[in-house]
C-alpha cells in the first residue's frame, strides 16, 4: 500500500495524518496545482459541489449520495475548511484524494480559502488543537494559495443518464428532462421535461416542501407542468438538442460569481492567483460575490465582492458561450437554486450547516455526452455558434443558451451519532 | 574560568534579565506608560556599561538589581481620564416639544429628561458615527474609539449619548427607580438625541450617519434603523458584541453575574483597577477614560462612596423587550449592516443563515472581551471606517448598467 493510499483510508476513518504526512502531502498537492491554470477545464461526466466546511460526517454522506472517488469525477467549489469540527481531515481527505486521482478530482478555491479567513473562523484553532503547532496550518495555507480560481466543465450532455441501474436508459431519452431532482436514495422526486424558454414560468425548478421527502408519487410523470413539449430539435423545444454537435455549452463554476473587472473567461486565466485572497478586485470578486435580484451590480453587504443582476449574468454567458454558471458560496435551504432563467445555479453541500441550520445539502451532477461527435460547438472560446454566427433574437437583450440537462441529488446531514462532536462552549456570562 | 569572565558573564546575564523583565512591563502596560519604560532602559545601558568597564558588580539603590519586575503597583497609572481628552463638547438637549404622539403616552407627560451627549462634529461632508452603549454603560465607552475613528477618518464626527438612566443624562421621575427603559422608548430617545443636535449646532441638514450601537445599544440603533426614521441619511449601522440568541440565553445568569459584581469602590481609581484586573474591559486606557462615567460619590457608604449610577439589576423587567426579534429587524432593515463579535459561537441560527447568505458583513475579535470598542479601540475604528467607506454613497461608483448601455445604442 503506498503512503498515499494508507493517507486516504486513515483519513476516511477521520483520524488525521502525523504532521510530516501532511507537510509531504502539501508539497506533493502544490505540484500538482501549480501546473493547472486559474481556469481548470473538467470534462463531463462530473459532480459538482458546494461548501463542505469541515462538516466531515456529512462529506462521507456526500461521497455516498454522489458515488465514491474514482467511479465518481468531483469538481468541489471551496470553502473546505472552517465552521465544522473536522476542517483538517475533509481537507487532507479531500486534498489526498486530489494527489491520488488528479484526472476525477478538481478543487477550486473558496473564500475561506485564506489565511485571514481561518484564523477566525476555526480552521486555526483546529490545527493548533490537534496537533499543538501552527505548522499543519500554514502548509494548509501555501496548498490554499495554488488552488485555481474556477472551473470550466465540457462536453455536458442535454440529456440525463438514468439516476439508477434500475432505470431503463431509453426512458429517461424518451421524456427529455432538463432538470431532475433526487433524494439521498437516488429515487427521483422531481422532473422537469425540457420546454420553450418562452412557456417556462417555471424555469427555476424550485421544489415545493421537502425537496428530499419520500414523495415518489411524482414518479415519472411530469409535476411542472403538462406541457407537450416537442421532440428535440423542433421549435417546440427550444432546444437544438439531438442535431449536430453537442449544444449544451459550457459551464463556468467559480465560488463566488462574477467581477465587473472580469469580462471574458480568458481574464480570469490572466490573473496571478499565487497569493492571500485580496481585500478588493478581481480575485477577490470571484470568491466573494452573489447574484441578486437587481439590475446590474450592487454593493455586496457581505463587506467583500459585489452583488450582480440577471443581466450581468446573461451578457457574460452569451459573451463567453457559457450555458451555465455555477457557484456556491451562499447556504440555501433546499441545497440549490436556479436562477435567473437558470443561468446561474447555488450548489451547498453542507447539510445542517454548523450542525444547526437545518438545511439540507444538494449536489449537480452532468452526464457526459455520448452523441460520440465529441464537438463542443458552444465551448469557450469557440466563436462558431451553431446557428452560423446569424443574429439571434434577443428577447431579453440576450438569448441565453440552453443548459445542460442537470440532475441535482438533495442529502440530508449523516446520522448524529456517527460523530463525536466537542462539547459547545459555554455562553458569554455579559451580554447586556 | 578567570573572575573576569565570570563578572563578565554576571553582568550579561543581569542585562538578560532586565530585558526579560522589561517584556513582561510591556506586555501588561498595554503602551500606556511608555516613559517610565524608557527609564528602565536607561538603568540597564547604565549598568551594563558600568561593568564592563570597571567589572563592579555592586547593587545600588539607582540599579534596583533585586527589585521585583516592574509590575502593576509602579508602572500602571490608574488616574481617569478626563472626556475633553476625545471630544470636542458636551451637549445638553431637551426633547422636542410633547406634541409628538408616537411616545409612550403614559410615560410623557410627567417625565422630565435632559439628554446629555458628547459629539465632535463631522467636517464638511463627513459622516457622523452615533453612538449608543450598552446597559450600565456610559457615552465615555466610545470615546477612546471615537479618536482612533478621527484619525484614520479625520473629517468624521461623532455622538455619543448617555441613554436615560444613564451617564450624566438627568430624568425625574414621578416615582423613584421606575424609569421607562423599554427598546421603543430608548430608540425614541435616540432619534430625539440626533435632531436635537441638529437643531444646536444648526447643521442645516443630517449628515450622512453610521449608527454604532454595543450589546443593548445594538438593540436600540437596529430598531432605530428598523423604523427608517433617519430616511436617507442613514448610511448603515453596527452592532457591536450582541446577537438575540446567544443574548436571551445569557440572560438567565445576568442576576448571578450581577451579584458577583462589587456593590461599591473606595475611589475611582480602584473601581479603574477592578475593571482591568476582572478583564472586563482589558484596555487600561479604556478604562480609565470610562469607567468614571459609570459611577457617583453618593456619600452612603464612608468606606465605599463610589457606586453604580445604573442600578442594573432593576432593568431585568425589561431585558427579554431589549433583544425578541432583533436578529430579524437586523436581517430586515434599510442600510448597510455590520456586526461585530467577540467570537463566532456567539451567532444564533438565524444569522448563521443570514451571515453565509450573504446578508450583512461580520468581523470577529476572539481576541477581544465584552466591551470590543474598549478593548481593541484601533482594530473597530479600522472596522467602521472601512463599513463608511463600503457604504459611503457620494463615493460609491458602480459600472453601469447594461440595460443602460443598451439604452444608449453600445454593443456589449
Amino acid at each position: 500500500m503506498s503512503d498515499l493510499d494508507k493517507w486516504v483510508a486513515q483519513l476516511r476513518a477521520c483520524r488525521p495524518i502525523p504532521e510530516a504526512d501532511v507537510r509531504e502531502l502539501c508539497h506533493k498537492a502544490r505540484e500538482l496545482l501549480i501546473e493547472e491554470g486559474n481556469v481548470v477545464t473538467v470534462n463531463a461526466p462530473v459532480t459538482i459541489c458546494g461548501d463542505i466546511h469541515g462538516q466531515f460526517h456529512d462529506l462521507m454522506e456526500l461521497f455516498r449520495v454522489g458515488g465514491d472517488v474514482p467511479d465518481t469525477n468531483y469538481l468541489f467549489m471551496g470553502d473546505f475548511v472552517d465552521r465544522g469540527f473536522y476542517s483538517l481531515e475533509s481537507f487532507l481527505l479531500l486534498l489526498c484524494l486530489k494527489v491520488r486521482y488528479p484526472d476525477r478530482m478538481t478543487l477550486i478555491r473558496g473564500n475561506h480559502e485564506s489565511r485571514q479567513i481561518t484564523t477566525v473562523y476555526g480552521f486555526y484553532d483546529e490545527c493548533l488543537r490537534k496537533y499543538g503547532s501552527a505548522n499543519v496550518w500554514r502548509y494548509c495555507c501555501d496548498v490554499f494559495d495554488y488552488l485555481a480560481l474556477g472551473a470550466i466543465v465540457l462536453g455536458a450532455s442535454n440529456t440525463l443518464s438514468p439516476a439508477s441501474e434500475s432505470s431503463a436508459a431509453q426512458e429517461y431519452a424518451d421524456m427529455n428532462l432538463e432538470v431532475e431532482v433526487c433524494n439521498a436514495d437516488g429515487v427521483s422526486t422531481f422532473q422537469f421535461p425540457r420546454q420553450s424558454r418562452s412557456l417556462t414560468s417555471s424555469s427555476d425548478p424550485q421544489p415545493r416542501g421537502s425537496p428530499n421527502g419520500s414523495s415518489s408519487t411524482a414518479g415519472h410523470s411530469s409535476p411542472a407542468t403538462g406541457n407537450k413539449t416537442g421532440p428535440p430539435g423542433s421549435g417546440a423545444s427550444g432546444s437544438s438538442g439531438g442535431s449536430v454537435g453537442n449544444p449544451a455549452g459550457a459551464v463556468l463554476c467559480v465560488h463566488g460569481g462574477l467581477s465587473p473587472l472580469i469580462q471574458t473567461v480568458d481574464a480570469i486565466r490572466l490573473l496571478d492567483r499565487k497569493q492571500e485572497v485580496p481585500h478588493e478586485g478581481a480575485m477577490c470578486d470571484l470568491l466573494w460575490s452573489d447574484p441578486d435580484d437587481i439590475d446590474g451590480w450592487g454593493l455586496s453587504p457581505r463587506g467583500a465582492g459585489f452583488l450582480f443582476g440577471a443581466d450581468i449574468v446573461k451578457e457574460f454567458n452569451y459573451k463567453n458561450d457559457l450555458s451555465l454558471i455555477a457557484r456556491a458560496h451562499q447556504l440555501v435551504m433546499e441545497g440549490f437554486k436556479e436562477m435567473f432563467d437558470a443561468s446561474i445555479v447555488t450548489v451547498w453541500s453542507a447539510p445542517n450547516y454548523c450542525y444547526r441550520c437545518g438545511n439540507v445539502a444538494a449536489l449537480l451532477e452532468l452526464s457526459e455526452d455520448e452523441s460520440g461527435l465529441g464537438v463542443f460547438a458552444r465551448s469557450n472560446g469557440d466563436v462558431s455558434r451553431s446557428d452560423g454566427g446569424q443574429e439571434k433574437g434577443r428577447p431579453n437583450g440576450f438569448d441565453t443558451l440552453e443548459g445542460p440537462a442537470r440532475r441535482y441529488r438533495v442529502f440530508q446531514a449523516a446520522p448524529q451519532d456517527s460523530r463525536g462532536m466537542p462539547a459547545k462552549k459555554p455562553v458569554a456570562d455579559y451580554f447586556l | 574560568m578567570s573572575d573576569l569572565q565570570r563578572k563578565l558573564g554576571k553582568a550579561k546575564l543581569k542585562s538578560a534579565m532586565g530585558d526579560n523583565s522589561l517584556k513582561e512591563v510591556d506586555e501588561n502596560e498595554d503602551g500606556d506608560q511608555l516613559s517610565e519604560l524608557r527609564e528602565v532602559v536607561d538603568d540597564d545601558s547604565s549598568s551594563a556599561s558600568s561593568a564592563s568597564s570597571t567589572g563592579t558588580i555592586i547593587p545600588s539603590p539607582r540599579q534596583k538589581l533585586f527589585a521585583r519586575p516592574e509590575g502593576i503597583p509602579r508602572g500602571r497609572s490608574l488616574e481617569q481620564i478626563p472626556w475633553t481628552t476625545y471630544f470636542e463638547r458636551e451637549l445638553f438637549l431637551k426633547p422636542p416639544a410633547p406634541a409628538q404622539t408616537d411616545t409612550t403616552p403614559a410615560a410623557t407627560p410627567s417625565v422630565e429628561i435632559t439628554y446629555h451627549a458628547y459629539l465632535t462634529s463631522p467636517v464638511g461632508k463627513g459622516p457622523l458615527f452615533v453612538m449608543h452603549h450598552g446597559a450600565g454603560s456610559s457615552g465615555l465607552s466610545f470615546a477612546v474609539l471615537s479618536s482612533e475613528i478621527r484619525k484614520r477618518l479625520p473629517n468624521a464626527g461623532v455622538l455619543a449619548l448617555d441613554a436615560r438612566g444613564h451617564g450624566s443624562t438627568t430624568i425625574t421621575s414621578p416615582k423613584p427607580g421606575s424609569i421607562d427603559l423599554s427598546l421603543h422608548t430608548l430608540s425614541t430617545d435616540l432619534y430625539n438625541v440626533i435632531q436635537a443636535a441638529k437643531t444646536q449646532m444648526a447643521w442645516p441638514e443630517l449628515p450622512p450617519i453610521i449608527l454604532v450601537g454595543h450589546s443593548l445599544g445594538g438593540a436600540v440603533v437596529t430598531d432605530l434603523a428598523s423604523r427608517g426614521s433617519l430616511g436617507p441619511s442613514l448610511l448603515g449601522y453596527a452592532v457591536l458584541d450582541v446577537v438575540e440568541g446567544s443574548a436571551m440565553d445569557a440572560l438567565q445568569s445576568m442576576q448571578t453575574y450581577l451579584s458577583s459584581r462589587p456593590a461599591g469602590f473606595a475611589s475611582l481609581k480602584d473601581a479603574i483597577e477592578w475593571h482591568v484586573r476582572s478583564r472586563t474591559i482589558r484596555n487600561a486606557v479604556s478604562a480609565r477614560t470610562s469607567v468614571p462615567g459609570l459611577l457617583s460619590d453618593d456619600g452612603g457608604n464612608p468606606t465605599k462612596p463610589w457606586v453604580w449610577k445604573t442600578d442594573l439589576a432593576a432593568t431585568q423587567p425589561f431585558w427579554e423587550d431589549w433583544f425578541v426579534g432583533l436578529s430579524k429587524k437586523f436581517l430586515g432593515a434599510r442600510g448597510g449592516k455590520m456586526l461585530l463579535l467577540a467570537g463566532t459561537d456567539r451567532l444564533d441560527t438565524e444569522l448563521t443563515i443570514g451571515q453565509m447568505q450573504g446578508k450583512y458583513a461580520l468581523q470577529v475579535f476572539p481576541e477581544a472581551g465584552h466591551f470590543i470598542h474598549e478593548d481593541l479601540p484601533e482594530k473597530t475604528a479600522v472596522a467602521l471606517v472601512d463599513f463608511h467607506k463600503r457604504n459611503d454613497r457620494s463615493a460609491l461608483v458602480l459600472p453601469p448598467k447594461v440595460s443602460d448601455l443598451l439604452a444608449q445604442g453600445k454593443r456589449v
